[in-house]
């Protein structure tokens, strides 16, 4: 079922009405390379969120309590951690610099009182342990006041040293460094349900790793073929399957998924099940192959559907169905004709994500000109919002905007040609129990969430 | 003509975007680089076949050879040929190219047919029989110089045609990496030192096909 191109309703997706909630980083016109977010995530149980960037730095926003005295202000995120989790570094054999952007954040199931993350660039993976402290020990007898050991023959008395309390302070350390595993680069990691491995995909290869151990992985998928002249695909996603810690899937440049099966054999080269939907010839362009590669591919939380997401459109795959999607959302239809400016511009090999809302029933994605798209699974109903600075007061309802697709403008329409292709939404996640979700539009971070009544 | 035009642009427009990712920062992507090679190939094949229409009456050769097998042969030489900047000097990019690229981004349309319409030409004859006889004694000695001088057997070729406004800033590229790479040639071991003065279409020939391989490489090398 296809939802309209470009439409809106007027109740909103979802027949919720979103308001802003903050916006987070700089104002200035001129953004800095380095600020721009390249990864938005939840963690398991949404009062974290974090944000990578092209940098290499990692911005943790922590949900505060809700404030009693101000019933509307639900919970705001306010950072509550910033490290540099890559810097860039130089591969001297290949004369290559490796860049220190993050591609990729994942949380792990939280265990004890601190949060651990997995971050990637193009090349390695770091464990992140995010831990508060708010005590330290204090009466020590060892040092000096200058702080130089004391000639342990001087001292005399046995002193126990004691807690006591200090401001909060949150530390992020690396816990391991998962490296040199990869040869090309890195666009994927997953953390597995067993809650003990994950894998990390690169453009012809998958690697399974124990989150314990660094220095070795198994490669679980290797398409590279033996003569790279026969090169006709390329790994674009991969994720595991949210229960069943065997499945995984991975999509490929050609449009096609491939679902995994680790049970049947060590090197998963042959794959348990295939979606692909038959291309359309009357739509074949240039651009073609460029269009139909994946660019996200993401489990529903129960586990039954997946979705994906290509250039101009997503589908959400039963994952008993191969042979077609069970749905196809269009999301920018409109830009079909244009898509040879598109690759002059490059924005045509635009990586956009999807994400689930916490019950699956409806869906998210990107666009351009800052424009965000959501689709209801259970009506049909699609709605494309806004992220701008412009209706960024406090709980200001989000209006549904539409791009005008041919025939006349009308009031409130924004005609194709002047939608503004360096603002892009690549990034966005739903907070996995509640309608709050974060966009990443360039250096800026919205929240918007649902309006309470 | 419209659409010939059109894939000539795109194709124009892919060797740039090849040549550019060279540069970017953090390397060559391979992901890109498939696609930027699918995309040139679907326009290539487009423009051969828009070509072998348009010139099917008066010019014998590019019918012969456009709708057979080896097209493929060909079109990826060629792809080769145009994707060959970005290997010829992987780490120091020529910053005259730079400069000179939005400008070949302009203009494409008029300039690039013309590179692409001779060495067409010539590989044909080299894939086709592989001893075009009747070409061989007059470009063979205007090759032996040019090789000499270091330059490829290209560029004289190129040069025949009065110079004209249409030649912009894409046939230059071409002379600079044709240069290059004929350097590259050279001190090929690949390459056996006897074979090139044997006939016209060799030199044509064995450019593309190490070409082919830097393509290759293009992907392939990190």
């Amino acid at each position: 079922m296809a939802g309209a191109g470009g439409g809106g309703c007027p109740a909103g997706g979802n027949d919720l009405q979103w308001c802003f909630s903050q916006v987070k980083g700089a104002i200035d016109e001129d953004v800095a390379e380095a600020d721009i977010i390249s990864t938005v995530e939840f963690n398991y149980s949404g009062d974290l969120l974090a944000t990578g960037d092209k940098g290499g730095r990692v911005v943790i926003f922590q949900r505060e309590q809700e404030n009693k005295g101000r019933p509307h202000s639900r919970g705001e995120y306010n950072v509550y951690s910033t490290f540099q989790s890559h810097e860039p570094e130089f591969d001297y054999l290949k004369s290559l610099e490796i860049e220190e952007k993050i591609n990729k954040i994942r949380w792990l199931p939280q265990q004890n009182a601190a949060h651990f993350l997995l971050s990637t660039n193009d090349k390695t993976i770091k464990l992140w342990k995010i831990s508060e402290r708010d005590k330290r020990a204090e009466g020590y007898n060892l040092k000096d006041e200058d702080g130089r050991l004391r000639d342990p023959f001087r001292i005399t008395a046995l002193r126990v040293p004691i807690l006591k309390p200090m401001d909060l302070m949150v530390e992020a350390s690396p816990r391991r460094i998962f490296a040199n595993a990869h040869t090309y680069h890195i666009n994927s990691i997953s953390v597995n349900s067993d809650h003990e491995t994950y894998l990390s995909a690169d453009d012809l290869r998958i690697n399974l790793w124990h989150l314990e151990i660094t220095d070795r992985s198994f490669n679980i998928v290797d398409i590279k073929p033996v003569n790279m002249e026969e090169l006709t695909e390329v790994i674009t996603a991969a994720e595991f399957h949210p229960h069943q810690c065997n499945v995984f899937v991975y999509s490929s440049s050609k449009g096609t998924i491939r679902l995994c099966d680790m049970r049947s054999s060590a090197l998963c080269d042959r794959h348990a099940k295939f979606f692909e939907e038959p291309e359309d010839p009357s739509s074949r362009s240039f651009f073609s192959e460029i269009i139909s590669s994946i660019s996200d591919v993401k489990f529903s939380h129960s586990g039954r559907y997946m979705m994906t997401r290509d250039y101009l459109s997503v589908k959400v795959w039963d994952l008993n169905m191969e042979s077609r999607p069970v749905e196809t959302h269009q999301v920018h239809e409109y830009l079909r004709s244009k898509l040879c400016s598109l690759y002059e511009n490059d924005c045509i090999f635009d990586k956009f994500e999807c994400c689930w809302s916490g019950s699956d029933s409806a869906i998210m994605t990107g666009s351009y000109n800052n424009f965000f798209r959501m689709f209801d699974r259970n009506t049909r109903r699609d709605v494309t919002l806004e992220a701008s600075r412009e209706n960024s007061k406090p709980r200001a309802s989000l209006k549904p905007r539409k791009v005008c697709t041919g025939g006349k403008r009308k009031k409130d329409e924004i005609s194709v040609d002047s939608l503004d292709f360096n603002k892009k939404i690549l990034h966005t996640a739903w907070h996995p129990a509640e309608n709050i979700i974060a966009v990443a539009a360039t250096n800026n971070l919205y929240i918007f969430q649902d309006k309470l009544n | 003509m419209e659409v010939q035009k059109e894939a000539q642009r795109i194709m124009t427009l892919s060797v740039w975007k090849m040549y550019h990712s060279r540069m970017q920062r953090g390397g060559l992507r391979l992901h890109r680089s498939l696609q930027l090679s699918l995309v040139m190939r679907s326009a290539r094949e487009l423009y051969l076949s828009a070509k072998v229409e348009a010139h099917e009456p008066e010019v014998p050769l590019p019918p012969v050879r456009s709708p057979d097998p080896r097209l493929h042969q060909s079109r990826e030489a060629e792809a080769g040929a145009e994707a060959a900047p970005p290997d010829g000097e992987p780490t120091s990019p020529e910053p005259m190219d730079t400069r000179e690229a939005p400008r070949a981004e302009e203009t494409p349309a008029r300039c690039a047919p013309r590179p692409t319409k001779v060495s067409r030409k010539r590989r044909n004859s080299s894939l086709s029989d592989g001893g075009d006889v009747g070409l061989v004694p007059s470009k063979k000695a205007r090759l032996e110089e040019e090789e000499e001088e270091g330059a490829s057997s290209e560029v004289p070729d190129r040069l025949q045609p009065p110079p004209a406004q249409a030649e912009g800033a894409f046939p230059n590229l071409a002379r600079v990496l044709q240069r290059r790479f004929s350097g590259l040639l050279n001190c090929s071991p690949a390459a056996p030192p006897t074979a090139p003065p044997a006939c016209e279409a060799k030199p044509a020939c064995r450019p593309a096909d190490s070409m082919l391989n830097v393509l290759v490489r293009a992907v392939v090398a990190f």
